[in-house]
């Protein structure tokens, strides 16, 4: 247990090893839902619209609330596994008795740890600007739901990035190909982060709620605003803890035909 | 240790340290004890707490070293630890490992293409080429048994008929007043002495062929393979 605190303060100090980068991360965040956030404000700004089941307090709220989740599922190490497989470095952890897998969970969670204090520092001064009217959830049941929902998000990015940082067992130089993929079109698009999900054709959500990436943001926000309740919940938690099961067989099997394929070559 | 590095490039090399103590789980008292005198014996003491990226690679690599010694590992393998070093960062890094080998009674396998490495380091040499094995001994035998020839090298004190010489041995190089050839090992002191009577001599040493050329000849195909 010790050499995971250890590593987890190592991982703490190594983010802000660079201060510039990381504010620069947390401001391009923050300007995202800036963004965001007005227009959705000003669609709603009649007071008593209601559109897409969505008021203005609870749209709002949506925004509000991604500042925290996208701090606490988003922000991840394990996008670095690629570059150490590439430039074999992944070699020394191969050689020492620590487990690899719970190396980069242990630097995820110091990732987010100091995430969601600046994504705190951060509401509370947004909150000063705008003063939005925020939906607060009351029903101790729906946020138990939305804790339980997080945890699960927070496994299945971190399963995804994982077998996706794998590419680099096969090629080497593809490991950013793999991250755009899954940070930049998955993520942002298909996880709810730009809009929320339910102004989708309903067809394609249909769809979606099979597929991990709702559960990545959309679903634990939901669940936040209470839009969906009970057994629909109920259907979600075992649809994404299914694909937990799925992503962690599939993880597994990737790397360990992966460390078959790796020859340990390096720059 | 050597091509892949350890340390935490953005980070003091002692958090790298502190992390190694924690996973390998090593007792306080002990990673102290060991942290001091590898630190001692490599002159390191004031690059501990400079973030990694700004040390030179011979001060980088003087820290791997520690990172890769801190649990004193029984068997160490090292590949290429001297490849881009200075003269002296070399040395510093021979002698370590010379010290380490001696006091922990490790094994100790390297690779290298410095033959000073060997020279210094070495008491067990395997020659490999093309994932064949050409050679395996003591660095004695290696010499011994395929330095058949010996080096005389002259200095002229005046020209003279160099011609001659080619009855004696193999004459390799002239660069006036500079003659090196090569004569047989068994017949060395003989050509000496008859060198010495028939030319106007200034100085002559007899040298041993240098490891390289001897290693040289091996990957040639010069050198037979044992037979196993």
């Amino acid at each position: 247990m010790n050499k995971y605190i250890e590593i987890f303060k190592i991982s703490y100090t190594q983010e802000f090893a660079y201060k510039l980068s990381f504010i620069m991360w947390r401001v391009r965040n923050v300007i995202q839902i800036f963004v965001a956030f007005y227009l959705w404000d000003t669609i709603f700004y009649f007071s008593g619209r209601e559109l897409f089941g969505y008021d203005r307090s609870r749209i709002l709220s949506y925004f509000f609330g991604l500042i925290f989740i996208k701090a606490l599922v988003l922000s991840a190490r394990a996008q670095d596994v690629a570059g150490d497989i590439a430039r074999g470095e992944i070699m020394n952890y191969l050689l020492k008795p620590v487990n690899y897998f719970k190396y980069w969970l242990v630097r995820d969670f110091s990732s987010k740890t100091l995430n969601i204090v600046f994504a705190l520092i951060e509401s509370v001064v947004l909150f000063l600007i705008f003063k939005p009217p925020i939906f607060l959830q009351t029903d101790m049941v729906q946020i138990a739901f939305f804790i339980l929902s997080i945890v699960i998000a927070v496994l299945i990015y971190f399963l995804l990035l994982f077998s996706v940082n794998s590419i680099p067992f096969w090629a080497p130089e593809l490991g950013w190909g793999g991250h755009f993929l899954v940070t930049v079109i998955i993520v942002e698009f298909l996880s709810g982060s730009l809009f929320p999900l339910d102004i989708l054709p309903y067809n394609l959500q249909n769809f979606l709620s099979y597929t991990p990436f709702p559960y990545l943001i959309f679903f634990p926000l939901q669940i936040y605003l209470g839009k969906i309740k009970g057994l629909v919940v109920i259907k979600g938690i075992l649809v994404s803890v299914t694909w937990i099961i799925f992503l962690w067989y599939f993880m597994n099997r990737i790397w360990k035909s992966g460390l078959k394929a790796y020859q340990a070559y390096g720059r | 240790m050597g091509q892949k590095s350890q340390l935490w490039w953005d980070l003091p090399a002692i958090d790298t340290f502190e992390l190694n103590k924690a996973i390998y789980e090593i007792p306080s008292k002990k990673y102290s004890d060991t942290l001091n005198e590898l630190v001692e014996l490599l002159e390191v003491g004031k690059l501990l707490n400079t973030q990694v990226r700004r040390l030179s690679l011979g001060q980088r690599m003087r820290l791997e070293l520690i990172a890769a010694l801190l649990h004193s590992p029984k068997v160490l393998f090292l590949d290429e630890p001297t490849i881009g070093l200075d003269v002296v960062a070399q040395q510093k890094v021979r002698d370590f490992i010379y010290e380490y080998n001696k006091k922990h009674s490790a094994t100790i396998i390297l690779t290298s293409h410095n033959m000073e490495d060997l020279l210094d380091l070495a008491r067990r040499v395997i020659v490999i080429d093309k994932g064949g094995l050409l050679f395996d001994g003591v660095l004695g035998d290696l010499v011994g048994q395929f330095a058949k020839e010996k080096i005389i090298k002259i200095y002229l004190s005046k020209h003279a008929d160099l011609k001659r010489l080619d009855e004696i041995g193999k004459v390799i190089k002239i660069n006036y007043p500079l003659v090196v050839m090569s004569v047989a090992r068994e017949a060395s002191a003989v050509a000496a002495a008859e060198i010495l009577q028939n030319f106007p001599i200034a100085d002559l040493t007899i040298e041993e062929e240098s490891i390289e050329s001897i290693i040289v000849r091996v990957f040639k195909g010069e050198i037979i393979k044992k037979k196993s």
